[in-house]
């Protein structure tokens, strides 16, 4: 359990390992031609190695971006491969570039050194290949990739992505207006087609490409929905700006996209919260969501303040060796919670524990003669008459003598 | 202090933590049970260990385990004279903001729970709440298991 809090932070660096094979077993087969721009892409994002080369090469963005995209490599193949862990795959990356109309992006992108965004690289990529555009590609695979900076910069792990749509979604730093210079740099050597203007309206006031929306996007909620999985789970501080697309028949106001985007990411994390609090599967709202949190936070606090008393009373035979105890809690703790569970007269039982919250409350704790003595008899009532009155928590703990706070005294 | 052993969990290091704390917290048998007062003591300080445990055990990654730690340095030192100004002055607005609805809504409630709750926004404190939570049932857990350990 205590593991938890570990496995945010390692995830990222596990599925750095199972990228390609990720990629590659997504099967993008048959798509049109686009080039990887992840350098101008990288150039709008905070990664200031992928300054000037990127952007130059990008003026040359029009219609033949192969050639370009073989400059792009070339120029900024050192600062590429600093940051890119998986050297190898990116040599082995180059001479793909020539059996490019097969339809090996996929691989190409994926090869080409993606860590823990290899996910969302394969959502980003993943375009609807029914859309004739090239900008539209173009521009969705610097999204693509852009994501795929950011995941590399904050290395976050990835909520499952899948692939659909031309979602993708960054965070805003701080919802104030974007730094405009940085945009301007990054969003126009973009967009040399002739969608500067579409992009300056996007950079002012986060406005979605609506025509290019509803014409392509085909499937909108969906998409949507795939591009909030493909978000931070938790979101570092260093991240850029909000992409968002605006659903079909949705407002296309910023501050409604922003407050979507708010919303989603509450919504993310309330579920997030119903899994980790037991017997909560079923509730739907925020509301019941929020007290069942709040009791469960309140129950495992009385926990712990009862634990220690129990500790306090208990005169500990400190002669054992630490190492021994230790061995013997990780050993026996599995072992104690099913010997909990069934209300064994060893001990009390989790009251949440297994999902048989919220019947099992109330532990009985001076029922079991075994139990070091409480020296107080008082003491005894008010422990007793704190369990047995069920879980309210308020006068159950005020008249508790000894400790009488529904905080723990911190 | 801490140990660093290969593969260790957040579990293990709180549990070490803690014993290592209990052991200092010893009191020699031959003074007979212990008064209801000197049980309330140790209750607190117990309390307290585990609580120091486990934030120090979790690191300062979370920001729930940095304003606890934070609690327990300024009471031990200081008993609370010193504070930490921006933090104080940032919880002033933030909660005369938040209580810009009257009441007291069940947001507040949760973050009176969390330890540092009351200057974040409702999206870290869920994301703290959850990891707190987290926490705490390891706590338990492992405190449980400790008494299972003395009382067989």
């Amino acid at each position: 359990m205590g593991g938890n809090g570990d496995n945010n932070d390692g995830k990222a660096f596990q599925n750095g390992g199972q990228s390609v094979i990720n990629c590659q077993s997504s099967g993008m087969r048959g798509n049109p031609f686009f080039a990887p721009a992840w350098d101008p892409v990288v150039s709008m994002s905070q990664h200031e190695n992928f300054g000037g080369s990127s952007m130059v090469s990008q003026s040359e963005f029009t219609n033949s971006p192969y050639p370009v995209v073989m400059e792009n490599q070339g120029n900024s193949t050192t600062s590429h491969l600093v940051h890119y862990p998986s050297d190898s795959s990116y040599a082995e990356l180059m001479p793909k570039f020539p059996s490019y109309g097969s339809g090996s992006f996929s691989e190409m992108v994926c090869s080409f050194g993606l860590t823990e965004c290899s996910q969302i690289a394969n959502t980003g990529c993943h375009l609807n290949y029914s859309s004739n555009k090239e900008a539209n590609v173009e521009r969705t695979i610097t999204n693509c990739v852009e994501s795929q900076e950011d995941r590399q910069l904050t290395e976050e792990p990835i909520i499952g992505a899948t692939p659909d749509g031309k979602r993708r979604k960054r965070v805003a730093e701080s919802n104030s207006p974007f730094d405009p210079n940085k945009n301007a740099e990054g969003e126009l050597q973009k967009d040399p087609s002739g969608h500067s203007s579409e992009v300056q309206k996007e950079q002012d006031e986060k406005k979605p490409r609506t025509e290019q929306n509803t014409a392509a996007n085909l499937r909108g909620k969906q998409a949507a929905k795939q591009a909030k999985d493909n978000s931070h789970s938790g979101e570092a501080p260093n991240e850029n700006y909000i992409h968002v697309r605006a659903r079909r028949g949705q407002a296309t106001n910023s501050h409604s996209l922003a407050e979507r985007v708010r919303r989603e990411k509450i919504s993310e994390r309330m579920r997030l919260l119903q899994e980790l609090v037991p017997g909560c599967n079923k509730i739907t709202g925020k509301a019941v969501m929020l007290d069942e949190i709040i009791n469960y936070v309140q129950s495992l606090q009385q926990q712990v303040e009862f634990l220690s008393m129990k500790l306090a009373t208990v005169n500990p035979e400190l002669s054992h060796d630490i190492e021994r105890i230790l061995s013997k809690d990780i050993l026996h703790s599995r072992g104690s919670n099913a010997a909990l569970m069934g209300f064994s007269p060893g001990m009390n039982a989790h009251p949440y524990s297994h999902g048989i919250f919220p019947a099992n409350i109330p532990i009985i704790p001076n029922t079991n003669p075994q139990f070091p003595p409480v020296p107080h008899a008082a003491l005894d009532h008010d422990l007793q008459s704190l369990f047995q009155m069920g879980f309210d928590s308020s006068s159950a703990i005020d008249s508790l003598g000894a400790n009488g706070r529904l905080k723990p005294e911190l | 202090m801490t140990s660093v052993h290969p593969n260790s969990t957040t579990t293990t290091r709180f549990a070490r933590r803690f014993l290592i704390s209990l052991s200092r917290m010893r009191r020699p048998i031959t003074l007979g049970p212990p008064s209801d007062e000197e049980v309330c003591r140790r209750t607190r300080r117990i309390k307290l260990a585990a609580y120091s445990s486990m934030a120090r055990a979790v690191g300062s990654r979370r920001a729930w385990s940095r304003a606890l730690l934070l609690k327990v340095r300024n009471r031990v030192r200081f008993q609370g004279i010193l504070r930490n100004r921006f933090l104080a002055s940032k919880k002033k607005r933030v909660i005369k903001r938040n209580k810009a609805s009257g009441e007291m809504n069940k947001t507040d409630m949760l973050r009176k729970l969390v330890p540092g709750g009351e200057t974040m926004d409702i999206c870290g404190l869920l994301e703290e709440t959850a990891h707190y939570m987290a926490s705490l049932a390891t706590q338990v857990k492992v405190m449980q298991s400790i008494v299972d350990q003395y009382s067989k």
